[in-house]
């Protein structure tokens, strides 16, 4: 029913518009909205005509300079510390803050993008009328177009909200972080810093942290498909093993694994790295039992990075199986049990059943979200930074530990010792690249995303 | 067309813009222009646990300041990320705050702080102890106001080690378990110090000054090496529960745990300086960091001296014995050293024997402590579970000395 | 005939061993939780299983304590995760509505940017977050709250998935009725869509009870812990000062047991919508 909107050829051009069009239409090109007056469109025109005002009063008193400061991020580099006679103390002048300069330099020209944006919207709008004021129809009046809101233009009234939140709250954060990528924003440069083109990435590519990166990022790709796979093939098995036959009171089973998830994990996690502990209360179980005479190096500084890997992975497990038990429940309940019956008739056993039918539909099914959570777990923070918080320690990385994925060593090289957002930011951008590599890759071999 | 979301969004966007807009030039016209000493508000902040009286020393400072009042807060993250947590925002950081003197040098070389008056430095110069004036020093310009002095000592339960036993590192260990965290530079690190090598120099300010990286480095590496296999010894990162339990007899901790340390160990408390040990093939004095706790002016305060007055009223020596007495603070103005109530407060008293040269070093203040703190605990604990291999040492150690005296 | 029963009940023996064991190992850690939770401790440590000593002290002390104020705390949470509820869920349920049912010119870029941001680590929009809304003056609850807020609009991969499920057939009979595109939505679609507003709902509920970064980044120059949200309150309780981890580290695991016991009934309650909003998500691939 939804007729795809296919973009029709306009049926006038601007340069008709411009010429054939009456005052308020000429208009219309430098006071924005004043078409849409001109047709009792109140509303639309205020709006239009009150963000130009808006618009051009915030560019000359604030716009001009913010983008202009752009290019340098302020004009004083050092700060200067000099003594105030008059009130006996030292006072200190501070450089220009180069991160604000920034963020409002980058939101200045998300504004005239917006503005350049509104101002076509505005031609649009007027060509639209003076093709209908031209052949003769009816131009809709200021309640249509209210109504129109809510009808079929109801996506531009529901879209409005959530779009300018991500405008504020995502876009312009991650475009200011792509933007410190390039400049010198570090524990040398706190306040002022300046551009520095791509000398940060070759830090991390070739520099002082290319030793912890690749190796980190080695970890990482093999934390995402070890974390993935196991929590996917592991939830599918217990999944199958609670709606096997013979099996009852299944809500109260699957009940008992839901709760470790539900746990938050700064709490489940802060605590299994206690229990975990060398001198913690797991070593202490498997000693009374008598299965070790030794404490074990789980996850603490003196484990082998082997173990506390491995460990990392199947603490994973623990929180991670119960949600993909979950979902696999809900594949398996609905899957066609003909095939199976079939199968069964022809003397397959239960694992070829598994192999052969059950996994491929389940993993069919899932293969989205399996990818999203491949994603995920490159980007799994919590489980390494509460649970081992990079233990144990190597001395080969610079600022990182044997189980740091690279957004945790990402997290460290912000808020830790060194202070280096440069770098850090350059680390997002390739995380970025990793995961979108790897995304494009698998939507393309699961053809899953043909929507797109 | 969809006009209307486009022009509601354009719209909205340009508004917030302003409004954003509006904000940041207020901002800068009030900073500015607002240094009248017409009620002047101060914020003040310190570790949660003393929250409660420097609340009560704050109110005696607005007694006798009528014109300022003080808002005390707790910091962020605690005093020990006063780098990060003032770095984060300087201009949103409270105007006086409390950190330790290692991160001095990054916050006066970033502009965070304010060096103090010529006056105040005189002050501090010739009524502290030394090494507190010194602490604090950076650049020959003095900036902090410092309070208390810490150095870690060896906490034991004198029921299970007389005071003799733990005077020697190898009666320590075989008489009983010492238990302790290899993992930390600021405990492990002074080891090299009792094999003779220097960190930063003399002064501590040298960037090229660093002496570890040669045979008496190595030493120290090989010390920790040998403790892997020292029953008495214990590895651990919750040293207060081995004592506890009775696993482990004595600790090396500081004197924010004494009083937790107190409360396990009863009457059994004993507290005593670092034990000798065999270092190189010398019997030596281990050595601990000495670290100088002190408030900082923040240079974005809008009322610089009204700040100024706050942190040396916070120090005086009635604040500082009030810090004592709640905290267990050790005090750094001669005064309040010489105070009956420190002297008779053994942990005072090992924190101020080891406070002395010999004893001790003043943590350096260089920036490059952070790439310090960052570099040494693998490479300690690497050498103390046999992850970094003997013929390595000195490797490592070259390797540590560059970066760590990069510039 | 006697040896396939024998071998079905077998299996069924061993079948249910093994759902025992894992049932053992994936609760045991948890009971660990809460026996701590009861135990005496002034170490900051549990080395053991069961506790030395049982005590109900840290659950006074926590309620109690002075520089750590649950209540508030829980009354801060309780109000953003309320607030942030109503309008995520508001806002995920709109957006994965209109891009599953209306067609128009940026639906298609809006889903592929949507795709390409999901992807940058979110940490690092932090330190923007934390200037864009100190410039706005918000670096309080409000704030805290559009940032959960401010997200939503990328949410709604699950929900867009249930809706691909609802059959167009529906709003074609109502749009001939005369129905507008709004109250088709709002009296036909959003209807069917029950068990996916819960689930999302839920899901935006419970999320402030969680984040310990995001808050900790906005809330903590304030330095009033009244105004902390619980999950960096209980964060920060362990994490600030030297001997503070020794001292109220018992207190910090009874309250971290007085939140997951809300949120874990949440959880159960919640699982048969998540299953539905998942699958029908996944079905669509």
């Amino acid at each position: 029913m939804f007729r795809k909107k296919k973009h029709a050829a306009p049926e006038a051009t601007f340069k008709e518009v411009w010429s054939k069009g009456n005052i308020a239409t000429k208009l219309s090109f430098f006071f924005m909205g004043s078409n849409a007056l001109a047709n009792k469109q109140w509303v639309k025109g205020i709006a239009l005509l009150l963000a130009e005002v808006a618009f051009i009063a915030w560019f000359v008193f604030s716009g001009i300079s913010a983008i202009s400061m752009l290019s340098s991020l302020g004009p004083i580099k050092n700060k200067k510390v000099v003594y105030d006679n008059a009130q006996g103390v030292y006072i200190t002048k501070q450089p220009s803050n180069s991160v604000l300069i920034l963020l409002f330099g980058l939101l200045a020209i998300i504004i005239c993008i917006a503005m350049v944006y509104l101002y076509i919207v505005n031609l649009r709008s007027t060509r639209k009328n003076y093709v209908l004021q031209r052949d003769g129809k009816h131009i809709l009046t200021n309640k249509e177009e209210l109504a129109n809101l809510f009808d079929s233009r109801l996506h531009d009234t529901l879209m409005t909200f959530p779009i300018i939140g991500i405008l504020c709250f995502t876009i312009l954060p991650t475009i200011f972080m792509i933007s410190m990528a390039f400049t010198n924003y570090n524990r040398q440069h706190p306040i002022a810093f300046s551009w520095t083109g791509f000398q940060a990435f070759g830090n991390v590519l070739s520099g002082d942290l290319s030793g912890t990166f690749f190796p980190v990022l080695g970890w990482t790709l093999v934390w995402a498909v070890a974390a993935t796979a196991t929590t996917f093939f592991f939830g599918v098995l217990l999944a199958l093993l609670i709606e096997s036959k013979g099996i009852k009171h299944k809500g109260f089973w699957r009940t008992i694994f839901v709760i470790v998830w539900a746990v938050p994990q700064f709490v489940s996690l802060l605590m299994m790295a206690q229990f975990l502990d060398y001198q913690g209360a797991l070593n202490n179980i498997l000693m009374n039992i008598g299965w070790i005479s030794h404490p074990l190096h789980f996850i603490d500084s003196q484990a082998s990075p082997l173990v506390a890997r491995i460990t990392v992975i199947i603490v994973n497990m623990w929180i991670g199986i119960p949600v993909s038990m979950l979902v696999s429940t809900a594949i398996i309940q609905n899957l066609p049990t003909d095939q199976i019956e079939a199968a069964k008739i022809d003397g397959a056993n239960a694992l070829q059943v598994f192999k052969s039918i059950t996994f491929p539909q389940i993993l069919f099914v899932m293969a989205p979200s399996l990818i999203q959570q491949f994603i995920g777990n490159i980007n799994n923070f919590n489980v390494i930074f509460l649970l081992t918080g990079g233990a144990p320690m190597n001395n080969k990385y610079n600022g990182a530990g044997s189980t740091d994925l690279l957004v945790t060593w990402l997290y460290n090289l912000t808020f830790g010792q060194e202070q280096r957002y440069n770098a850090s930011a350059v680390l997002g951008i390739l995380i970025f690249i990793i995961s979108a590599v790897f995304s494009l890759i698998a939507y393309r071999h699961t053809n899953a995303f043909k929507e797109g | 067309m969809s006009i209307w979301k486009k022009v509601a969004l354009g719209s909205t966007a340009v508004l917030a813009a302003m409004s954003l807009a509006a904000c940041s030039n207020g901002k800068s016209d009030s900073s500015s222009s607002s240094s009248s000493n017409q009620n002047t508000k101060l914020t003040l902040w310190v570790d949660t646990n003393q929250v409660s009286y420097y609340k009560k020393i704050a109110s005696d400072f607005t007694k006798s300041h009528k014109n300022i009042s003080v808002r005390v807060t707790q910091n962020p993250t605690g005093s020990a990320n006063a780098k990060t947590d003032v770095g984060k925002d300087p201009s949103k950081a409270a105007d006086v705050f409390e950190a330790p003197n290692d991160q001095l040098g990054q916050l006066a070389d970033s502009g965070y702080i304010n060096p103090l008056s010529p006056k105040d430095s005189n002050n501090i110069k010739s009524n502290y102890i030394d090494v507190a004036a010194k602490g604090v020093t950076w650049k020959g310009k003095i900036y902090a106001y410092p309070y208390a002095q810490q150095a870690q000592t060896i906490y034991y339960n004198k029921s299970k080690l007389s005071a003799s036993d733990v005077k020697d590192w190898k009666t320590l260990t075989s008489k009983g378990v010492v238990a302790t965290d290899f993992t930390n530079a600021y405990v492990m690190w002074p080891v090299f110090f009792s094999a003779g090598t220097k960190l930063y120099g003399d002064s501590g300010e040298d960037l090229k000054g660093s002496t570890f990286n040669s045979a008496k480095g190595v030493n120290a590496l090989k010390w920790f090496a040998e403790q892997k296999n020292n029953k008495g010894v214990m590895q651990t990162s919750n040293a207060l529960n081995q004592l506890k339990k009775g696993n482990a007899q004595a600790i090396l901790d500081g004197p924010w745990n004494a009083a937790n340390i107190k409360k396990i160990l009863g009457k059994n408390f004993a507290v005593a300086k670092y034990p000798m040990i065999d270092v190189g093939g010398k019997n030596v004095q281990m050595q601990a960091f000495l670290g100088i706790e002190g408030f900082a002016v923040n240079a974005h305060t809008k009322s610089p001296k009204a700040a100024s007055q706050l942190a040396a009223f916070i120090t005086d020596k009635k604040s500082q014995l009030i810090a004592h007495k709640e905290a267990g603070q050790i005090p750094v103005l001669k005064e309040a050293v010489n105070d009956s109530v420190i002297k008779n407060d053994p942990v005072a008293d090992a924190v101020i024997e080891m406070s002395k040269p010999g004893n001790s070093v003043l943590m350096p203040k260089l920036p490059q402590m952070s790439v310090f703190w960052n570099d040494v605990p693998p490479l300690i604990n690497g050498a103390y579970d046999g992850k970094v291999k003997p013929d390595q040492y000195k490797a490592q150690l070259d390797k540590l000395a560059k970066h760590s005296s990069k510039k | 005939m006697k040896s396939y029963q024998n071998q079905k009940r077998l299996s069924l023996i061993f079948r249910y061993l093994l759902l025992i064991i894992l049932a053992v190992a994936w609760i045991l850690p948890i009971i660990w939780i809460i026996l701590a939770s009861f135990s005496y401790n002034d170490t900051g440590f549990v080395s053991t299983f069961w506790p030395d000593k049982f005590t109900f002290d840290n659950y006074i002390g926590i309620f109690t304590n002075s520089q750590y104020p649950l209540v508030s705390w829980i009354i801060n949470t309780l109000i953003v995760s309320i607030l942030s509820m109503i309008i995520s869920t508001f806002l995920t349920i709109s957006v994965a509505y209109v891009l599953s049912r209306l067609r128009f010119s940026f639906r298609k870029p809006f889903m592929q940017i949507a795709l390409v941001l999901g992807m940058f680590p979110g940490f690092m929009s932090m330190i923007a977050l934390y200037y864009i809304l100190k410039g706005l003056n918000m670096l309080n609850l409000g704030g805290l709250l559009l940032v959960y807020v401010g997200g939503a609009g990328l949410g709604f991969y699950v929900a867009k998935g249930f809706f691909d499920t609802v059959p167009f057939s529906i709003d074609e009979a109502a749009e001939i009725d005369g129905a507008t595109k709004w109250q088709i939505f709002m009296h036909v679609d959003l209807p069917l869509a029950k068990p996916m507003i819960v689930y999302t709902a839920l899901t935006a509920f419970i999320g402030p009870w969680t984040d310990f970064i995001f808050s900790g980044i906005i809330l903590s120059t304030s330095g009033n812990p009244k105004t902390y949200t619980i999950a960096y309150g209980l964060y920060n309780m362990v994490h600030n000062t030297k001997g503070n981890a020794t001292a109220y580290f018992a207190e910090f695991v009874a309250g971290c047991v007085i939140i997951a016991i809300p949120i874990t009934i949440l959880f159960v309650f919640m699982q048969k919508f998540y299953v539905n909003g998942i699958t029908a998500g996944a079905e669509k691939g």
